[in-house]
């Protein structure tokens, strides 16, 4: 008796689940016609019944996350996305997406983390995809603090799109190293901002353009040259042209003057000290940059490289070892560091990082995400 | 809050009644929802607007779709200033109507007040384009605001043309700072103005204001008053340069030539003394800047213009028409170019194409009638 029970109740199952199964399939290739004919409405709509019944269908949740993203639906769209993420291993484009509506969204942790995913994958996606995932990554980036990060993200768009108001405004707040994005640093900053992004951009354009650069840059200065940032800004620009480098140090001294403890001031100050020989000074700048900040891998840069010029290259090595410590794939610390072995004669050494310096070195001018610049070090000093 | 129900009767968003519920095929649901429906109908005509925003979301919640609940959950969002919410609701609003004027235009706002500009900038023009009906606090603001942000995306031309229409509807006062800034063309929205430029600011919107009311003395007389005042400032020697060209034009090409000293790399400085080179007949000193401006911007279209028209003018029709069909290309809806190039595909014979552009410019002509109706 109960074996006939449960063979009918087996029985009554099976043809539930294929009615089940016959209703997804149907419903599911409707969601696919409205879709290729352009009717987004009944398409969301129809990708959510079918995604009721059958919530393993990834390509469904794909489909429905890209449908809300178009139509500005962000929370919506994040939350397909979440599904896609969880139940598919191709997941490349889906990261910077979900990226995307994590902005939209102000979750601006778990954005930076899924733009970070996105890259770590080799920035996979359409041109327009990497062209908006790339900007709001810097967007994030700039946010987080990691100001030279961001620029490096958006330098390449500089370079296709020209000044776009859009990038300008990104440009800008990443070298006056604000922690803000577009939607909240204060108005009254907006003019600051954009004539320092001016600036910026019309230096990364390909070739660069120094004289609008200056032009924009003094422009910046005049209006105000009394807010901090702005002469270590206009310092920069100066030495990104390889000239002017008495120019440059006024203004580093000028951007110390108002702000005393900017240690990225101190350290480029040092480096031009060191240029001019004046190695006293370039020691008393980098012991004051490493007071300030002890982690800080451009401060002890500068201390080796001034104890180097200086001849002390016992000490230079330590402090060039501190460095390349906490930033293993910094061409620049690498270069200064085969400089100092090869002085002491520490030949192998000399010319594994001399190497290693111009490997990263030729990664320094083309997106490449941080982590690949890691797995060269990794694997240059993997030991044999 | 009445406004805002005729609004929605005129936009056809309650056919039969406010709040009545449609057939649905599970009668609890359908019974709630229509009681959520109704309830927050009644609310909100009380003017009891937590309520009412409580009881249009529990109604969503059973039909996502209902567009009469998303409308006035949106706009009684807006109504209590909260502008996040509410751009969130009404976007699944434009998203069900996209034809809904209204909509576009206060989701526009909503992003305006959340300083997303690039979009608020997209959905106000999309919202002018379809019309807002009858609905003038709405349809100003948007107007009002494609204004600023057109300044701050750098089309200070493009803003300039706004706010001479609102100057003409007599709302002076209301744009001047806004006016000042597409004249010194500094892309800023008013509300971003530092505390220490106003001064400058107003100085050359008052200019730009009364020379659009034709009141030359005192345009004259604020824009020298600016230069005077802040002669090494950026701008100010164009603004008051592009006044005196259609006046005093030796006057307007001296002011041009210094503004250039000041920032050596305006575009549209270089480019207006290029047009007025070409007015005067000196092709060789216009071509001459048309060719630097192109250096420096060479995706400008009026930099394109002003080449093109300097090489007609000196005879090279070929080269020239090469250069406006690269300006229409920047620019397909500019009229000055399709007239440029009727008159040069004429003058070389091509006059199948001549025709062709002066069909592309009564097309042009009426659809620009069109939107003028339309908002």
């Amino acid at each position: 008796m109960v074996s006939r029970l449960l063979s009918v109740l087996v029985l009554v199952l099976l043809t539930l689940g294929s009615a089940q199964s016959q209703r997804f399939d149907q419903i599911a290739k409707n969601a696919e016609k409205a879709l290729a004919e352009d009717r987004a409405n009944d398409a969301v709509h129809l990708y959510q019944q079918a995604l009721h019944l059958q919530p393993s269908w990834g390509e469904g949740w794909w489909s429905l996350g890209s449908l809300l993203y178009d139509q500005d639906r962000f929370g919506e769209a994040a939350a397909a996305f979440r599904h896609f993420v969880a139940l598919t291993s191709k997941r490349g484009p889906a990261y910077a997406f979900l990226g995307l509506c994590e902005y939209e969204t102000h979750d601006y942790q778990k954005a930076l983390e899924h733009f970070r995913s996105w890259a770590s994958l080799g920035w996979p996606g359409s041109r327009e995809l990497i062209d908006v995932a790339a900007f709001h990554f810097a967007l994030l980036l700039t946010r987080d603090g990691k100001f030279v990060q961001a620029l490096y993200l958006l330098t390449p768009e500089v370079v296709r799109l020209g000044n776009a108001p859009a990038i300008t405004e990104a440009m800008g707040l990443a070298s006056l190293r604000m922690r803000n994005l577009p939607e909240d640093y204060p108005p009254e900053r907006r003019e600051m901002v954009w004539l320092a992004g001016e600036a910026a951009s019309y230096a990364e354009h390909f070739p660069p353009d120094y004289p609008q650069a200056g032009e924009y840059a003094n422009r910046l200065v005049s209006h105000y040259g009394q807010q901090p940032e702005v002469h270590y800004f206009r310092g920069v620009l100066f030495t990104f042209e390889k000239k002017n480098s008495s120019e440059a140090a006024k203004e580093f001294g000028e951007e110390l003057r108002i702000s005393p403890n900017h240690v990225l001031a101190m350290v480029e100050l040092a480096g031009l000290e060191i240029g001019s020989n004046h190695l006293d000074e370039a020691l008393s700048l980098a012991k004051r940059a490493i007071a300030l900040e002890p982690n800080n891998a451009q401060a002890h840069d500068a201390m080796g490289h001034a104890l180097l010029a200086s001849d002390r290259l016992n000490e230079s090595a330590h402090e060039l070892e501190m460095a390349k410590r906490l930033a293993p794939a910094s061409a620049d610390i690498r270069s200064h560091l085969a400089m100092v072995y090869g002085r002491l004669g520490r030949s192998r050494e000399a010319r594994a990082e001399a190497a290693l310096s111009l490997s990263l070195k030729k990664k320094e001018d083309v997106l490449v995400p941080p982590q690949e610049k890691l797995k060269i070090v990794q694997q240059a000093e993997k030991p044999r | 809050m009445i406004a805002l129900a005729v609004l929605a009767l005129m936009l056809g968003l309650v056919p039969n009644g406010a709040g009545q519920a449609r057939p649905h095929s599970r009668q609890t649901a359908s019974r709630s929802f229509q009681q959520l429906s109704l309830g927050a109908n009644h609310a909100r005509e009380a003017q009891r607007e937590d309520e009412a925003i409580a009881l249009y979301k529990q109604a969503l919640a059973l039909r996502p779709e209902w567009e009469e609940g998303l409308w006035y959950l949106g706009t009684s969002l807006w109504d209590k200033e909260q502008y996040a919410p509410a751009r969130d609701i009404l976007r699944r609003f434009v998203a069900l109507r996209p034809d809904a004027g209204a909509g576009w235009a206060l989701l526009g706002l909503c992003e305006y007040h959340g300083r997303e500009y690039s979009r608020a900038l997209d959905h106000l023009q999309r919202a002018m384009s379809l019309g807002m009906g009858d609905r003038p606090d709405l349809k100003q603001s948007a107007f009002e605001s494609v204004a600023v942000l057109l300044t701050r995306f750098e089309r200070y031309d493009d803003s300039i043309g706004m706010l001479s229409a609102m100057v003409n509807s007599g709302q002076c006062d209301a744009v001047i700072e806004a006016a000042g800034l597409a004249g010194l063309r500094i892309p800023l929205l008013p509300s971003e103005i530092p505390e220490d430029r106003h001064n400058l600011i107003r100085m050359a919107g008052q200019g730009l204001c009364a020379a659009q009311q034709g009141n030359s003395d005192q345009a004259l007389q604020s824009l020298e008053a600016m230069v005077k005042a802040y002669p090494n400032e950026q701008g100010v020697h164009f603004l008051l340069g592009s006044y005196l060209m259609n006046v005093r034009p030796q006057d307007g090409i001296r002011e041009m030539q210094r503004e250039l000293e000041i920032s050596p790399s305006h575009i549209a400085a270089r480019n207006r003394l290029a047009e007025q080179y070409v007015k005067m007949g000196q092709y060789d000193e216009a071509l001459a800047l048309a060719q630097e401006a192109k250096k420096l911007a060479p995706e400008n279209f009026s930099v394109s213009i002003a080449m093109g028209e300097a090489l007609l003018g000196k005879g090279d029709t070929a080269e020239g028409i090469r250069e406006l069909e690269q300006a229409r290309e920047m620019a397909p809806d500019n009229v000055r170019i399709r007239w440029d190039l009727v008159r040069a595909y004429s003058s070389a014979g091509r006059n199948d194409d001549a025709a062709r552009e002066k069909q592309e410019i009564e097309k042009l002509t009426q659809s620009t009638t069109q939107d003028g109706q339309k908002q």
